[in-house]
C-alpha cells in the first residue's frame, strides 16, 4: 500500500529534481552543440548553472528573501539580455525599489551590539538578497539557503554520476 | 557511484581503528560518570579528544567534497560521543545552579515592582529547572518558549529599560539562530566563539556555492560528449530513466544510512555492474 520507497513528492528536493531535469532536457534539446569550441561549451555551462538556481529558486517560490532576490535578479538579467531599452527603464524601477527597501531596513550598517559586523557583510555578500536584511534574518535565511543549497549539490552529484559511467 | 558512497561511509573506521584508546576512554566515561566531579583535569582531557576525531573527520570528508553521507553518520558519531559530556555537567552545573537560584531569588524580590506577576512566575519556573539542571547555560537572559509575549527576567545588577530588554531579546535571538546554524554546519563546536562560527558559516556557503558550480561544470562535460557520440532519442530515453534511477539511488542510500549501512550499498552496487 504505502510504498516507503518512493519520495515525498512535495518535498524540496522532488520539486528540484524535476524542474532541473526538465530544464536541462530543455537545454540538450534547444541547442546540439556542433563545435567544441570553448565559447560554446562555456555558454553551455551558464545556461546549466542559471537553470539549476532557477531551478531552486522556483522550488522554493517567493517564500523566502533570498529566493525573492534570486528570482529577480533572473528576471532582470534575462530582461536585460533580450532588450536593452526595457533593461534600462526596469534597472531604474528597479533601483529604485532596492534603495526605498534598504531605507526602511537601516539597522543593516550599524554596530548591532553585538560585534560581528564584518562576518556580517561578508555573509550578506554570499546570501542573495542580504544586504537588506538585519543579522536576525540573515541568519534565519542563511540556514535555509544552506539548506537548499545542499540538496542541489546532493541531486546534481547524482545526476552527474549517472552522466558519467 | 554505490562504491563511492559505500567506500567513503567506510572511510571513518581507520581512524577509530588507530585510536582505540580514545574509543575505549569513551566507553569508560560512559560507565562512570560520578567520577568525574572528582578530576576536573581528567574530564577536561576526555571532552576535547573525542571531539577532536570528529573534527577530522568532518575536515578530511569535506576536503574529498562528500556531504551527504558523512555528515549523517558524523553526526551520529557526535551524539555518542557527546552524552557522556553532558551528564557529566549537569552535574556540575548543579552546584553553580543553585547559587543562581539564591541571585534570582534576591532579584525577584528587588525588582518586584518593575516586574509583572508574569514574569516573576517565569523566574520561579527558572528556579526550578535550573535546580533540575536542564538549562545548562544562559548568562544573559532567559526567554519562554515564546507563545505570544516574550516575558524577559531582569537579572540583578542591570537596567530594565525598555531598550536594554528588547536588546537583549534581540540578542537572544540571535544566539538562538547561531545554534541552529551550529547544528546544520559541520565543523562548529560549542566551544567557539559567534565570530569563528560565522567564518565557519562562511566558508561553508561559499564551498557549496563552488560544488555547485563545479558540478554544473560537470555537467556541461557530460552533455557535450553524449552530444558527440550518439543521437539524441536515445538520449532522452535515457535521461528519463536515469531520473527514476536516481530517485530510486536516493531511497537505497537513505535506507542504507538508516539501516544497516553497507548492505544496501553493496545491493545497488551489484545492479549497475562493475564501476
Amino acid at each position: 500500500m504505502n510504498n516507503p520507497h518512493h519520495l515525498n513528492p512535495t518535498s524540496l528536493k522532488s520539486r528540484f529534481t524535476t524542474r532541473f531535469l526538465r530544464a536541462l532536457t530543455k537545454i540538450r534539446a534547444q541547442k546540439p552543440i556542433s563545435s567544441s569550441s570553448p565559447t560554446e561549451i562555456f555558454r553551455r555551462y551558464r545556461r546549466i548553472k542559471v537553470a539549476a538556481d532557477k531551478s531552486m529558486a522556483y522550488s522554493v517560490r517567493s517564500r523566502r528573501i533570498w529566493s525573492r532576490a534570486m528570482l529577480w535578479k533572473l528576471r532582470s538579467r534575462s530582461y536585460r539580455r533580450q532588450d536593452p531599452c526595457s533593461g534600462r527603464r526596469s534597472g531604474k524601477t528597479s533601483q529604485a525599489i532596492m534603495k526605498k527597501s534598504s531605507n526602511e531596513n537601516t539597522t543593516t550598517r550599524r554596530e548591532d551590539g553585538v560585534g560581528f559586523v564584518e562576518e556580517a557583510d561578508e555573509l550578506r555578500q554570499l546570501v542573495p538578497g542580504g544586504e537588506t536584511m538585519n543579522l536576525c534574518n540573515l541568519l534565519d535565511e542563511t540556514a535555509h539557503y544552506i539548506k537548499c543549497l545542499t540538496t542541489q549539490v546532493q541531486v546534481m552529484k547524482k545526476i552527474a554520476d549517472f552522466y558519467s559511467f | 557511484m554505490a562504491d563511492f558512497s559505500a567506500q567513503s561511509y567506510r572511510q571513518p573506521f581507520p581512524f577509530l581503528d588507530i585510536d582505540p584508546t580514545m574509543e575505549s576512554l569513551t566507553q569508560f566515561a560512559e560507565l562512570n560518570p560520578q567520577s568525574f566531579i572528582l578530576d576536573n583535569s581528567a574530564f577536561n582531557f576526555q571532552t576535547f579528544f573525542p571531539l577532536s576525531i570528529n573534527d577530522s573527520l568532518f575536515s578530511n570528508q569535506a576536503s574529498q567534497g562528500e556531504t551527504m553521507s558523512g555528515f549523517i553518520h558524523n553526526s551520529n558519531q557526535s551524539s555518542v560521543s557527546a552524552q557522556p559530556i553532558f551528564s557529566a555537567k549537569t552535574e556540575m552545573e548543579e552546584i553553580s545552579n543553585k547559587r543562581k537560584a539564591l541571585d534570582i531569588s534576591e532579584s525577584s524580590s528587588g525588582n518586584s515592582s518593575s516586574t509583572s506577576p508574569q514574569v516573576s512566575e517565569t523566574g520561579i519556573k527558572r528556579r526550578n529547572n535550573s535546580g533540575r539542571g536542564k538549562r545548562a547555560k544562559s548568562n544573559e537572559k532567559e526567554m519562554e518558549k515564546p507563545k505570544e509575549v516574550v516575558h524577559v527576567r531582569a537579572r540583578r545588577g542591570q537596567a530594565t529599560d525598555s531598550h536594554s530588554l528588547a536588546e537583549r531579546v534581540r540578542r537572544g535571538k540571535i544566539n538562538e539562530r547561531l545554534r541552529c546554524l551550529q547544528d546544520i554546519v559541520p565543523g562548529c563546536y560549542k566551544t567557539m566563539g559567534m565570530a569563528l562560527m560565522l567564518d565557519e558559516i562562511i566558508n561553508y556557503v561559499q564551498s557549496l556555492q563552488n560544488q555547485v558550480e563545479f558540478l554544473s561544470m560537470k555537467l556541461t562535460a557530460a552533455s557535450t560528449y553524449y552530444d558527440f557520440n550518439s543521437e539524441s532519442d536515445a538520449m532522452e530515453r535515457m535521461q528519463r530513466e536515469k531520473a527514476e534511477e536516481a530517485k530510486e539511488l536516493e531511497r537505497l542510500m537513505r535506507e542504507g544510512y538508516v539501516g544497516i549501512g553497507g548492505v544496501a550499498c553493496f545491493h545497488s552496487s551489484s545492479t549497475y555492474g562493475p564501476l
